[in-house]
């Protein structure tokens, strides 16, 4: 991943050449990357002006209890997951096919005074997500876990109250997993190869068009 | 006897602490309720007039914005991201494409970054004038309603001779924006920009919306029923607001003197003097006060806007096709109700691989469980009714 100065950011970005992985160094947002993963014991990547931290699943609790208490970090943004997955109900496969499958957590927290702020990754395994509740260090995090819970089907252990937050109780599955159908999807693929579709049931005998985010002009 | 805020409070206290035999019961509120701006239900506790715990049910607006987006191409997902906030659905669109263009190393023109900011501070205004309309109603107090509203027409008016919507102008894209009632190729066309007469009407219009916040605060900051209904209840303390993720306005009520728009450099801001409006006490009514001033604040910046666009194009070269190259990067945005942030992923193909969407309302609402516990029954409505939020935003 290479650093990415844009004028919008030109506070931040100037001085800093296009991008090559050498020149990572000169980010202006390095050194407080290299801080933060010192602090947490993680590895730091810029990416897109998104300071990001990988750390292990196990130190997941404690990288943030350090964050909010040592680095200030005190304002919770967001916690969500990615589900980086080889076979592909909804929506186009990754173009790069050598990665490993897993469910990347994500984390976004920052201070209220200068706005830095530290993306937080740990990977977990694609079967039977577990991974400790940050209830405890962000109580915003509550609703967010049951959201990715319901979502990808994560479990988080520790959490109070994990239920549903979104979706009916007995709703079965996790719609953001990418091995979750999109039922309109199903019926119409939209918005197809072609600009005028028939019917659904016209086409039942070439319905091998798979749906595509591509532009049907690419 | 003079009846003041504190006196008024004082007798509900006492009217609800006399030692009786009670019983709880569990009182549902919503989902269809006039102060909850869309369908929220809370499942409350009550004894009495007091409220023991307050169990938010959300999910009955969920459209999964989050798994669309990824079917889609990106100039077409803009159209969903006007409907989480439809309050403000310009401001949605611009986190979600300075995302866009940073995986793209795009350089948007400066005039197309002038206009998306002078839309950005319109819908703000707009979005607050519906809050200054609609909270005053839920406690009991009509006619600041039509002050706003009648204030609020004219802005959307304005929002829609430039993009053709009043709620979901469509507007930006990738690059750049829209030109308008243009057609055809946008860097050809870039004179053909904003429809004449524009800048002279909003200026005339920023005069007129400063006189009409001045006749609001007239109107409520000199009542007293709305003043003994919001000085001291439901009071925020700015750790607690942090830790839930609470944003915008909500937290700067608290005394958190944080705006996105100075602290990200998602828009132009820094060429802008404006101030920060905070509030000391974090109460329901700081929390009115803060908007209200930030109403003055965005006339000011729409004001030097006008006065400083530079003109130039609208829109940067950009392909026809757009496709983004791989990368992620999480881009926010002060939004009228608070961070409104994309965690965007890219594989280089025409679509996202994942769009995290970070609504503020969600987290500010989160916080409801917290802030209604111990409260009175009728404060329930004053307290959520000064956060502010649209369960489309809560929802996605």
């Amino acid at each position: 991943m290479t650093s990415s100065p844009s004028e919008t950011e030109a506070g931040q970005a100037e001085g800093v050449d296009q991008a090559e992985e050498v020149e990572q160094a000169d980010h202006p947002l390095q050194g407080f990357a290299d801080e933060v993963a010192e602090a947490v014991g993680g590895t730091a990547e810029i990416t897109f002006d998104t300071v990001k931290i990988k750390v292990s699943a196990g130190d997941w609790v404690k990288a943030h209890q350090t964050a909010r208490d040592q680095l200030d970090l005190v304002f919770f943004s967001f916690l969500s997951a990615i589900d980086w997955a080889k076979e592909v109900e909804v929506g186009d496969p990754l173009k790069d096919e050598d990665f490993e499958e897993r469910i990347e957590m994500l984390t976004t927290v920052s201070d209220l005074s200068a706005g830095m702020r530290v993306t937080f990754s740990a990977d977990l395994p694609t079967e039977k997500p577990v991974i400790d509740s940050l209830v405890g260090v962000y109580a915003g995090a509550d609703w967010h876990e049951r959201e990715a819970a319901e979502m990808f089907g994560i479990d988080f252990s520790g959490h109070p109250n994990l239920a549903a937050l979104y979706l009916p109780d007995a709703f079965e599955g996790n719609p953001l997993r990418k091995s979750f159908p999109l039922l309109s999807r199903e019926v119409k693929p939209w918005p197809g190869k072609v600009d005028v579709e028939g019917m659904p049931e016209d086409q039942s005998s070439e319905q091998s068009d798979e749906p595509s985010t591509e532009n049907p002009e690419a | 006897m003079v009846i003041d805020a504190d006196t008024l409070r004082h007798m509900s206290e006492a009217s609800v602490s006399v030692e009786l035999e009670t019983e709880d019961m569990t009182l549902n509120i919503g989902p269809q309720h006039p102060s909850t701006h869309g369908v929220l239900r809370l499942v409350a506790r009550v004894d009495g007039e007091r409220v023991y715990d307050v169990k938010p049910v959300i999910g009955y607006m969920h459209r999964g914005y989050e798994k669309l987006s990824e079917v889609r191409t990106y100039p077409q997902i803009t159209a969903l991201l006007n409907r989480i906030d439809w309050v403000s659905g310009y401001a949605n669109e611009i986190p979600f494409m300075v995302a866009a263009e940073k995986l793209m190393e795009l350089e948007v023109p400066d005039r197309a970054q002038y206009i998306r900011l002078i839309l950005t501070e319109m819908a703000r205004i707009s979005s607050h004038m519906v809050f200054m309309a609609s909270y005053p109603l839920e406690l009991g107090a009509a006619t600041p309603l039509f002050f706003a509203l009648r204030e609020r027409e004219r802005l959307l008016d304005l929002l829609e001779s430039v993009t053709g919507g009043r709620f979901h102008p469509n507007f930006n894209r990738i690059g750049g924006v829209k030109p308008a009632y243009g057609s055809g190729s946008t860097t050809r066309k870039w004179i053909q920009d904003l429809p004449a007469g524009f800048f002279e009407e909003t200026t005339q219009a920023m005069v007129r919306i400063r006189e009409a916040v001045d006749q609001l605060e007239d109107l409520v900051a000199g009542n007293e029923i709305i003043l003994a209904r919001t000085k001291g209840i439901g009071v925020l303390p700015p750790e607690v607001g942090a830790a839930f993720g609470v944003s915008g306005p909500n937290l700067r009520a608290s005394g958190v003197k944080f705006d996105l728009r100075r602290a990200e450099n998602y828009l132009p801001y820094d060429k802008f003097d404006f101030e920060i409006p905070t509030g000391a006490n974090g109460d329901c009514w700081d929390r009115w006060k803060v908007r209200l001033d930030e109403i003055r604040q965005s006339c000011l910046i729409i004001e030097q806007a006008v006065a400083g666009i530079p003109s130039g194009p609208l829109q940067a070269k950009v392909p026809k096709v757009i496709k983004v190259p791989a990368g992620e990067t999480y881009v926010r945005a002060e939004n009228p109700k608070g961070e409104m942030g994309y965690y965007l992923v890219s594989d280089g193909g025409g679509g996202p691989y994942r769009l995290k969407i970070r609504s503020a309302s969600f987290s500010n609402i989160s916080i409801l469980p917290w802030a209604l516990e111990g409260v009175l029954v009728p404060d329930i409505i004053a307290i959520m009714g000064s956060l502010d939020f649209v369960l489309g935003d809560v929802d996605r």
